[in-house]
């Protein structure tokens, strides 16, 4: 395989991994901070996608409309959720919360398949011709694609870190009793780390119709390469997430150029395991002493 | 009180309808033929199961206007089978152990057929599909399951018919990863290797994936002049999108099943234009395609599409080989004969009237079907003519029809 295909395919690995990097940061972030794997944020992107279909045929063709009010709808939905669900659970086993987004998801899914049916829907956008510089292409969609995922992930990089917001929810994911006797909010934290997480995913969903097709299992059949490269990047380490999730990417996208293209996911699996072996904490995860 | 009332009155009730059935029964007539009609009248199927409900109906008619098959009348049964396994699994059952239907027709999708053949078989139920996966053919012990529409073996053969005739020297191929498209795709690349060509990639790639970038640089990379898409709508749509980006240009050949209007519709023209799909075509030249077309266009005021004209034989087929087995024959005995009313030799007929008739009057019979001639293979598989198809200002058209021999 000569570089020119290598770059290509790295290229796509880029796009993609920056993509699902935003549902990835969502799962790391409940995970760091409620303390749960949340398994209906693959749906929530679901959810996003047909928002901005319903956005577009009947309110504006704008891809931007159509992006933002997905984001605020999806961040309705996962509010929504925490006050009837998540928030009863929370002094609860991690696994109940973990079973009962898994409950979620399938809800999500059914009420999308029942008033949208099982065909597929298109997100419309103009198809436009890739930059082509000597046989490496790039596609101006995946440009804008990439520039929007990375605009959200410097946002929520700034809040956790330059903010007084951010030093609280850091806080309560160190230790919510000790930030509660300190003061601080914990309900209020729950409560932005809700409408992140819909706002990711929401926005993530609307990138994915946006270079795909709008299906109801779309976010379905992305939970394991997510779950997958939040553990590669370490759980809970918001970094990680987002460098396992392009890690992961890139080596599915070059591995499919050497093996049989329906072996792509599991080279993808071969990476994860390999850095596992090597740092079985995760690429950025911290060692927990466990007292 | 009121309810030991209702509670008699049921009973009464009950009584009499009892009372009626056993009096009907020995009226003379012959008992009614249950009939079972699994369609796809929601999911992915949805286009096409309501029209094939309708052609169902229309040919139940037309066998019970003619005075039923063997002295039998028809009766139907339709469930929907949501386009989904396992959604048909259980139609299947309700129909077969409930209804007790004695047959089933009108099955589009190929996991459905998969999914129910075991629980027809057992049942000793023969079932009519317009299915294309190859895997039926060895399956089907019993000799039960008939296809109307032709295999994905023979529509790989096509795509390579029609490349060659069309002047391609480098295809690619592109294959959805199950059985099914496989098998569709390698059977393209036997055909065309058969005439001395060479095919630069084939690539089988994973369903349900948000981008195929990578598979699709990997074929362009061989400079193809025609991509061979063995594929489904969605992942179709995808491909597109990325190959019209990708600045390539060549031309792409599928199923018709895959590239379809509605895809066309929501990648534009300048995808469309460079597209050809292969789909089965109705026999439209026969007697009886016109009569099913008028009566077709008269009850739903549309124009019938393969697949409900391939449903209406279905039924027809099934009535003439009742009227041969006899009125006591069951499943196998009633499949056995279906190659003697529908394959040549046999005086040819166009409608159950004739058939019946000539039946009657002792003579061998060939239906010529309003969706094919309908010669069943060995494996109860049938090779329809099919239609080439293009996209004219983003609107599907037949140009060619071909025929293959069976």
């Amino acid at each position: 395989m000569d570089w020119i295909n290598i770059t290509n395919a790295a290229i796509n690995g880029i796009v993609l991994g920056l993509l699902l990097a935003l549902p990835a940061l969502a799962v790391t972030l409940v995970f760091g901070i409620a303390r749960f794997p949340h398994a209906a944020v693959g749906d929530y992107m679901t959810f996003g996608a047909y928002t901005a279909i319903l956005v577009q045929s009947f309110m504006s063709a704008s891809l931007v409309a159509a992006a933002l009010i997905a984001s605020a709808a999806t961040a309705f939905l996962s509010l929504f959720f925490y006050a009837w669900v998540f928030r009863s659970l929370s002094q609860r086993s991690p696994v109940s919360s973990l079973i009962a987004s898994i409950g979620v998801a399938f809800a999500v899914r059914s009420v999308i398949t029942f008033f949208a049916g099982q065909s597929q829907y298109v997100i419309e956008a103009p198809l436009v011709r890739a930059w082509n510089f000597s046989g490496v292409r790039i596609l101006p969609t995946d440009l804008y694609v990439a520039a929007t995922a990375v605009l959200a992930l410097a946002a929520v990089f700034f809040m956790l870190h330059f903010t007084a917001f951010g030093r609280r929810m850091r806080a309560v994911a160190d230790n919510p009793e000790l930030a509660a006797a300190s003061g601080i909010r914990v309900r209020e934290v729950m409560i932005t780390l809700s409408v992140i997480v819909g706002a990711f995913c929401g926005l993530g969903g609307m990138l994915m119709g946006f270079k795909a097709v709008v299906l109801p299992e779309l976010g379905w059949e992305l939970i394991l390469p997510i779950f997958a490269s939040v553990i590669l990047g370490g759980i809970g380490s918001p970094v990680g997430a987002v460098c396992g999730m392009i890690l992961f990417g890139i080596s599915q996208e070059i591995a499919s150029l050497y093996v049989g293209a329906s072996y792509k996911l599991v080279l993808a699996f071969v990476v994860l395991l390999l850095v596992l072996l090597i740092r079985p904490q995760g690429m950025f995860g911290k060692i927990i002493a466990v007292r | 009180m009121s309810y030991r009332i209702d509670r008699r009155q049921f009973a009464k009730l009950a009584a009499a309808v009892a009372a009626g059935a056993v009096l009907s029964n020995t009226a003379g007539a012959a008992e009614a033929f249950r009939l079972g009609a699994l369609n796809s009248i929601t999911g992915a199927g949805g286009a096409y199961g309501p029209g094939m409900l309708e052609a169902i109906q229309i040919a139940v008619a037309e066998v019970n206007a003619a005075g039923g098959a063997a002295g039998r009348q028809f009766e139907l049964f339709a469930e929907d089978d949501q386009t989904k396994p396992d959604a048909a699994v259980l139609a299947v059952k309700k129909l077969v152990e409930i209804n007790r239907v004695e047959a089933v027709v009108g099955i589009w999708p190929s996991s459905v057929q998969l999914a129910t053949l075991p629980i027809t078989n057992a049942a000793n139920v023969p079932s009519f599909n317009v299915c294309g996966a190859p895997e039926l053919e060895t399956l089907d012990d019993k000799d039960l399951v008939f296809q109307f529409y032709a295999s994905n073996k023979v529509i790989g053969a096509v795509f390579a018919e029609v490349a060659k005739k069309r002047g391609f020297k480098n295809p690619a191929v592109l294959a959805y990863n199950n059985a099914t498209m496989v098998a569709q795709a390698e059977n393209f690349r036997s055909t065309w290797e058969a005439g001395g060509g060479e095919v630069a990639d084939f690539i089988v790639y994973e369903p349900n994936q948000t981008s195929y970038r990578t598979e699709l640089d990997r074929a362009l990379s061989k400079n193809p002049d025609i991509l061979v898409l063995s594929s489904y709508t969605p992942d179709v749509t995808i491909i597109l999108k990325e190959w019209y980006q990708s600045g390539y240009d060549c031309k792409l050949i599928s199923p018709g099943w895959s590239i379809t209007q509605a895809v066309a519709d929501a990648l534009g023209p300048e995808v469309s234009a460079q597209a050809t799909t292969i789909s089965n075509v109705p026999a439209s030249s026969t007697e009886a395609y016109k009569a099913f077309h008028e009566a077709f266009v008269a009850r739903t005021g549309r124009q019938p599409e393969m697949f409900a004209t391939a449903a209406y034989d279905m039924v027809i087929v099934l009535a003439l080989a009742i009227e041969l087995a006899g009125a006591s024959a069951k499943g196998t005995e009633i499949s056995a004969k279906i190659r003697n009313v529908t394959n040549a030799p046999g005086n040819k007929v166009s409608t159950f009237a004739e058939g019946l008739a000539a039946l009657k009057r002792g003579e061998e019979i060939d239906y010529e079907g309003a969706s094919s001639p309908l010669e069943f293979g060995e494996a109860g598989q049938t090779t329809p003519a099919f239609g080439i198809f293009g996209f004219e200002d983003n609107k599907l058209a037949l140009q060619e029809v071909m025929t293959l021999k069976s």
